[in-house]
């Protein structure tokens, strides 16, 4: 599924991930904890192709297909979702109409027929019912004005309605209260399933309560310095990072 | 200012303070050959699925006929034509006026082919509590030269709306003039701008508030891309003893990259004590990071620059209370957003 070899990123000349090795297989959750300033973020951001995030060396495939070789859009199409930490408001657009311009164009480039207007609006309510959105809110703009808690329901409902194969959720769970976080973790739950992988980039154990991962990784300074099972969430809530920090320095 | 598109000599130079930004002669070096072609039909119309029945005698001055017959909608079709050789030129001048308590929707489409030079000038009369909205469409050929002006006199408790979208030409100038009644009159002057190229649109707009308890409201959105020039010239002057008024006026744009221009000059003159005014007025860049995050989501750039463009112009038209009105208009700021990126 998922395979990174040896991933070296710099964003404005500073090198943030060092050789950074992970594979995450079909059917799996894999989660990425770690200190401040680690590089967590930087990871979903340069496989899903932000500008400015420069590769050096290394390489990042999903399914066998090169993602670094893609445009952001591409990758995409190729079935890969980055959940943002601070999802985007897009004044004048309606969430609906985003949500359809988006699942058209990644249909259009792997060669499948559009979905009708009829079909789009019967699974996005029967969706956004789930996740306890109100069908008013689809028409308003995406993201503007929504709390921290709507804004990563709606990252919820587009990952349902554009079924990616494979998720990065990054901090999903800030800003959510325990409600919130409960929805949300129920909405990814459902997504879970043999043909699909996740990567869970979180801070806190908290969210790992309710998205149970197979393995956490442990990232400190650019690179994988721990791998384990899900016991280590615990471990870490614990103890802290201290101890992987000082081994890497 | 009046002038008399046949006489070069009556044009405004860049010398003149309100047409600075805006050089007319450079755009047409001489007077143009009177037209024949020009098209102008005043219909009645059923906005509700848009049949409408001519109504005009094909020329301005018969506009108040056709409101007569227009029950409150009518709709404004003008076209110009250039010749084979030179430049056409079309002059008009119409006048409506609405009754105490008559309302209008009027909706203004201006287009044409080739090389034109077209000057209009309109004027509205809204005696006590008359409603009057026009949605203005300025769809020119990147050929023309044309100089719309309409000069608004309002009266107590009347409300005038404006709604003006353009894409520019060589040379557009779309011009308002509005004495405000006060006393209860409530004024709006939108407007949106779509430019690329090299395309020059001037949106200048002038109102007087002469009495006390009168409001004004502007929001104008644009964007400009290419070497494409937009100005705005807005001017509100609130007379002494016009107190009560409540002015606003924003003026937001964006600039796609570097070459293309905007040029912006707000001015409040107040000579009144208890007033409010504000004005506001923006220029930025495209929003790269909503740019990624609509392509993280499997927009290709060309479709998520089109629809963060169109969003941007969208609350202008959003405004627009007639629904058949409103979606006529957006549903053309987001074919000419695509046509930005060749969608």
């Amino acid at each position: 599924m998922l395979n990174i070899e040896n991933l070296t990123v710099a964003v404005e000349d500073k090198t943030i991930l060092k050789g950074l090795t992970l594979n995450v297989p079909a059917g799996e959750v894999h989660a990425i904890m770690g200190p401040n300033g680690a590089g967590k973020s930087t990871l979903g951001y340069t496989l899903a192709g932000r500008p400015n995030y420069e590769v050096s060396e290394g390489s990042a495939t999903l399914n066998g297909e090169d993602l670094l070789a893609m445009e952001v859009h591409e990758r995409a199409s190729a079935g890969l979702y980055l959940s943002f930490q601070y999802p985007l408001e897009i004044p004048g657009v309606p969430a609906m109409t985003f949500i359809r311009t988006a699942l058209n164009a990644q249909r259009k480039l792997r060669g499948e027929d559009e979905v009708g207007a009829p079909q789009f609006l019967k699974d996005i309510r029967e969706i956004a019912k789930t996740l306890k959105i109100d069908t008013e809110m689809l028409k308003r703009p995406l993201n503007v004005g929504f709390s921290g808690g709507e804004k990563k329901r709606m990252e919820v409902l587009q990952m349902a309605l554009l079924k990616p194969k494979f998720l990065i959720l990054d901090e999903t769970d800030s800003g959510l209260d325990i409600d919130a976080l409960k929805v949300v973790s129920e909405g990814v739950n459902a997504l879970r399933s043999p043909e699909r992988g996740m990567l869970v980039i979180t801070h806190y154990q908290r969210l790992l309560d309710h998205i149970k991962p197979d393995r956490i990784h442990i990232l400190v300074d650019g690179r994988i310095v721990h791998s384990g099972g899900p016991e280590l969430a615990l471990e870490l809530e614990a103890h802290g990072y201290d101890r992987y920090v000082n081994e890497a320095a | 200012m009046a002038f008399d598109l046949f006489d070069p000599a009556s044009w405004p130079t860049r010398r003149d303070e309100d047409w600075k930004y805006s050089d007319l002669s450079r755009s047409l070096r001489e007077a143009p050959q009177p037209s024949h072609l020009t098209h102008i039909q005043a219909q009645v119309a059923d906005f509700n699925g848009f049949y409408w029945h001519c109504a005009g005698d094909g020329q301005l001055a018969g506009l108040q006929e056709a409101v007569r017959q227009a029950r409150g909608r009518l709709y404004l079709d003008m076209g110009d034509f250039g010749l084979e050789d030179g430049v056409s030129g079309y002059q008009g001048e119409g006048r409506i006026a609405l009754a105490e308590g008559e309302s209008l929707i009027l909706l203004e489409d201006y287009t044409g082919a080739f090389d034109y030079a077209a000057h209009t000038t309109l004027h509205f009369d809204l005696a006590k509590g008359a409603h009057l909205t026009r949605v203005v469409i300025l769809d020119e050929p990147e050929t023309a030269v044309s100089v719309r002006q309409s000069y608004v006199t309002t009266a107590p408790d009347s409300v005038y709306k404006q709604y003006v979208f353009a894409t520019g030409a060589k040379f557009q100038r779309f011009e308002s003039h509005v004495d405000h009644a006060g006393h209860g009159a409530e004024v709006e002057m939108h407007g949106a701008y779509l430019l690329k190229d090299q395309a020059h649109f001037d949106y200048t707009t002038r109102v007087r508030h002469a009495d006390i308890n009168g409001t004004t409201q502007q929001l104008i959105k644009g964007l400009t891309k290419d070497r494409a020039t937009a100005v705005f010239q807005g001017r509100i002057l609130v007379e002494r003893g016009a107190d009560g008024t409540d002015a606003r006026m924003h003026h937001q744009a964006l600039m796609l990259n570097d070459g293309a221009r905007v040029r912006a000059k707000p001015e409040l003159e107040i000579y009144a004590d208890d007033v409010q005014c504000a004005h506001g007025n923006t220029v930025g860049a495209l929003d790269e990071a909503a740019l990624f995050f609509c392509q993280s989501r499997g927009m290709d750039e060309a479709t998520a620059r089109a629809l963060l463009m169109q969003a941007f112009v969208v609350p202008v038209a959003e405004q627009i209370a007639d629904e058949v009105v409103r979606d006529m208009v957006l549903n053309w700021l987001e074919h000419k957003a695509g046509g930005f990126y060749g969608l």
